[in-house]
Formats: structure tokens, sequence, C-alpha cells
């Protein structure tokens, strides 16, 4: 989070030198995001207030407000960056992968390693997922689509070096792995499941699901 | 596949037939008979009350939550429908999420008193068997779809301590799908190095998120079965003997 609110403060002044209330603006935005992840992360998605995160900001409900609709469009833009910096994550990790296998594991453990610590608000987007309205905005975000992408680069990448067979089910399988990818973020939420043991876990599976496409 | 899809039909109209009386399933009703009864030989008149109030706190938001809503039902009317007063839904339960939580939990008793019945009629290949299994489920719990995802989101607000379950943990299925591998093995389906408990949690992961296009994609249990059906096909071939294979 911190790193992207410099992003887009450094894109902002080198393209079109904003007004000092432009820049206002923009710091009142980001103290009440740092103050709503804060909130999220404590208290859930129901259980931390507008008038919460507003007085842990140190503003006014009003002001809140005034920069973004609801409480839901405060989650999503935090969940936004935070998938867009995890995936940034993962897709270095898969990189130094030396073979598919070990690609895979890579880019699960760097998911794994971002959200360390940071359970509450894994839990609050779990959830949040699931209902209709908010669960269709966070699949919407292109950088869902973009990790499954990944996952089916990798396994691409492992036909072209003949690790898998070319008949080896691309779409199908990224989409499983995806499914096992998420799946044990409730063991770390609930089981308190430490980054080695999600690790080891996340090794066996992507070895259960590539088992059947290393058969030529 | 055809052996038992036509095993399948049968069962299926079957809870479809009960679930026409969405309130009162026949079985739910008189195993809750039985329970109360077994109950009150040893409990004394203060817990046999606690027992009621639970049960009849139970029943209101089950009618409540499939006719209005879980997010449009407050524990204030679960209470008037009830006939019992707010706090002593609170003497029974933590929050609403925990009553819709064993709401869930409660209907799950006539899936499975169904599945014991079907699933040593079961035939054909273990992906044959396996993808009758998560159908079946997907069938049931497709048919309220929107309470079914409710309690799904509701589950990530459980806390260590609470009677809800979080989601994905459902012992009976898991150890359903397991003993359907392990018979495999024994027909010789299934190789001798196969994990069979690691190939249960990948299954059971494919099939927990496919919920998730109930939910985005308002997807039917076909479809859903039918995601499932090649996503054990696919796990299967890693599990397939070399010379089965062949």
């Amino acid at each position: 989070m911190k790193h992207v609110a410099e992003v887009e403060g450094q894109a902002e002044t080198r393209i079109r030198m904003p007004t000092r209330r432009a820049l206002a603006k923009q710091q009142t935005r980001a103290k009440v995001l740092a103050a709503a992840r804060e909130l999220f992360g404590a208290q859930g998605y129901e259980g931390a207030t507008i008038r919460d995160i507003a007085a842990a900001a140190g503003m006014s409900t009003g002001a809140v407000f005034a920069n973004f609709a609801d409480k839901s469009e405060l989650f999503r833009e935090i969940m936004a960056s935070d998938i867009e910096a995890v995936l940034t994550a993962m897709t270095e990790a898969a990189t130094r992968g030396r073979t598919v296998d070990d690609a895979l594991l890579k880019a699960f453990s760097a998911g794994y390693a971002f959200y360390r610590g940071q359970m509450p608000l894994v839990r609050a987007a779990l959830g949040l997922s699931w209902s209709c309205e908010d669960g269709q905005a966070l699949r919407a975000l292109p950088a869902m689509q973009d990790t499954i992408d990944l996952f089916a680069q990798q396994l691409a990448l492992g036909v072209e070096r003949g690790e898998l067979s070319q008949e080896c089910e691309i779409k199908l399988r990224s989409q499983m792995l995806f499914d096992n990818y998420l799946a044990n973020y409730p063991q770390a939420v609930f089981g308190g499941w430490s980054l080695e043991a999600l690790q080891a876990r996340s090794r066996d599976q992507i070895r259960v699901i590539l088992a059947g496409a290393r058969r030529g | 596949m055809a052996a038992s899809k036509g095993q399948m039909t049968s069962p299926k109209g079957k809870w479809l037939a009960t679930g026409g009386h969405a309130g009162s399933p026949v079985g739910g009703t008189h195993d809750r008979t039985r329970r109360q009864s077994a109950l009150g030989g040893k409990l004394n008149l203060r817990q046999t009350q606690k027992e009621a109030t639970r049960r009849r706190v139970l029943d209101a938001a089950r009618d409540l939550f499939e006719t209005v809503g879980y997010e449009e039902t407050t524990v204030r009317e679960i209470a008037t429908r009830a006939g019992v007063a707010v706090g002593s839904v609170f003497t029974c339960f933590a929050s609403k999420a925990e009553v819709l939580s064993q709401v869930m939990l409660d209907r799950l008793d006539d899936l499975y008193a169904e599945l014991d019945l079907i699933t040593p009629h079961l035939r054909g290949t273990v992906v044959d068997r396996l993808s009758s299994i998560f159908a079946l489920h997907y069938a049931f719990e497709t048919r309220r779809t929107p309470l079914f995802l409710a309690h799904i989101a509701a589950a990530y607000n459980w806390r260590p301590g609470s009677d809800s379950v979080p989601y994905g943990r459902n012992p009976r299925l898991r150890g359903m799908i397991h003993d359907c591998i392990a018979d495999g093995r024994g027909r010789g389906e299934v190789s001798d190095e196969a994990d069979i408990s690691l190939i249960v949690d990948t299954l059971m992961a494919a099939y927990a998120w496919n919920y998730r296009l109930a939910a985005w994609e308002q997807a039917g249990p076909d479809r859903l079965s039918a995601i499932m059906e090649q996503q054990i096909a696919l796990v299967a071939q890693g599990f397939t003997p070399a010379a089965a294979a062949a």
C-alpha cells in the first residue's frame, strides 16, 4: 500500500504538476485508506464503520464521504492495490523457478508471504468475495484474471521445456491451481498455518494437479 | 458415465419431492422429535427449555432466511417469530451468523441421510462415482443458492470457540470422497503411490471454490457438476496406474 501511494505521487508530479488542492485531496485519500486498512484488518469488514475510520484518520465522516462513495468502495480500493502488488511479486517470483513445479510454488509462496500478518484483512476479503455485488467487483479486478493467466503461462513454459505434455489442458489446470492457491488462505486465517506449512501444502497440491500432465 | 447418471436421477427426484415442503423436510422433523425425546429423559427442566428455545429459534430462522433472505432478516424478527425474547436468542447463539451456520448444518442431515442410502449403489469408475457424489451436493446446495452463499460469506466471520464452522470444512463429504478413492484402489483404479488424503484436499478445494461460479455467474447445478467432473478426470489422470491408463 505504501509504495503504491508513492508511485502514484511520482507519476502525478512528472506528468501534470498537481495544484496544491489536488495534492491535499490526495493526502486525505491516502490518510483515509491507511486508517481503513488498519480498521478492516483489526475488526473485519462488517465491524469497521465509516465513523471509526474517519475518527482514526482524524477527520469528519463528511470528509471521508467526499472522497469515497461508501465503505465498499474504500475496501475495493485497498484490495485493488493489494492484488496488483501481490501479482507483481508472484510474477517476479515465478521467473526465478527452474522447473514448472518450482515456478508455481515460488509464485504461491510470494502470494502467501505478501499477506503474512494481514490475515484479518484476507478474512474480510474472502467473506466479501462470496457476496453477489462485492464479489463481482473483486472478480472484475484485472489482476484476478491475470493471476490465473500467470499460472497458465508457467504451464505453457513447462510444455515448451518438455516437462508437460502438449495436451495438458492448460486452462482447466491453471483454474484448479488458482482454486487451490485460494483454498489455502482459510488454513492460514483459521488454522494459523505458518508460511512453511502453506508452502509444504502447496508443493503437494501442485504435484497432484500436474501429475496427469507429465504423462506424454 | 451413463450408468452413474442413471443412478443419480432417482435420488435427485426424491429430494425434489421432499424439497417442496421447504419448511418441514420429513426426515428433519422426525429426527428432531427423536433428538428431543432422547434429551428429555436426561436433562433437567431448564436444559429442556433451553433446547426447546433453541429449536424454536432455528425453525423460525430457517423459515425467515428462506423466504425473506439472510441479510434482510433481523435477530428481533427471528425472536418474534419464534415467540421468544431477543435475549433468549443470544443465550443460545452468539450472532445471527451462528444461527445461519446451525441452520445450514441441520439441513445437511437430510442430504447425508439420502447419501448414506445411495453411495453403496454407485457404479462405474472412480471418476464416475466421485462425479456423482459431488453432483448430488451441487444439486442440493443450489436449491437455495442465495442462502448457501450467505452462509459461506458469514463463515468468514468465524471466531475460534464459536459453534459455527469455517467454510470448506465438511468432514462428512471428505470422508465419503476418501472412501470412494480408497475403494477405487481396491479395484485397481488408483495407483499405490497416490496420496489419497492429498487428492481429497485438492478435490475439496476445487469443489468449494466452484461455488464462485454460482455467486458470480449464476451457474446452476449442471454447470457446476460438469466442471467438477472435468476437474476430477484431470486429477485422475495423475493417480490412474500406468497399466490401467494404457
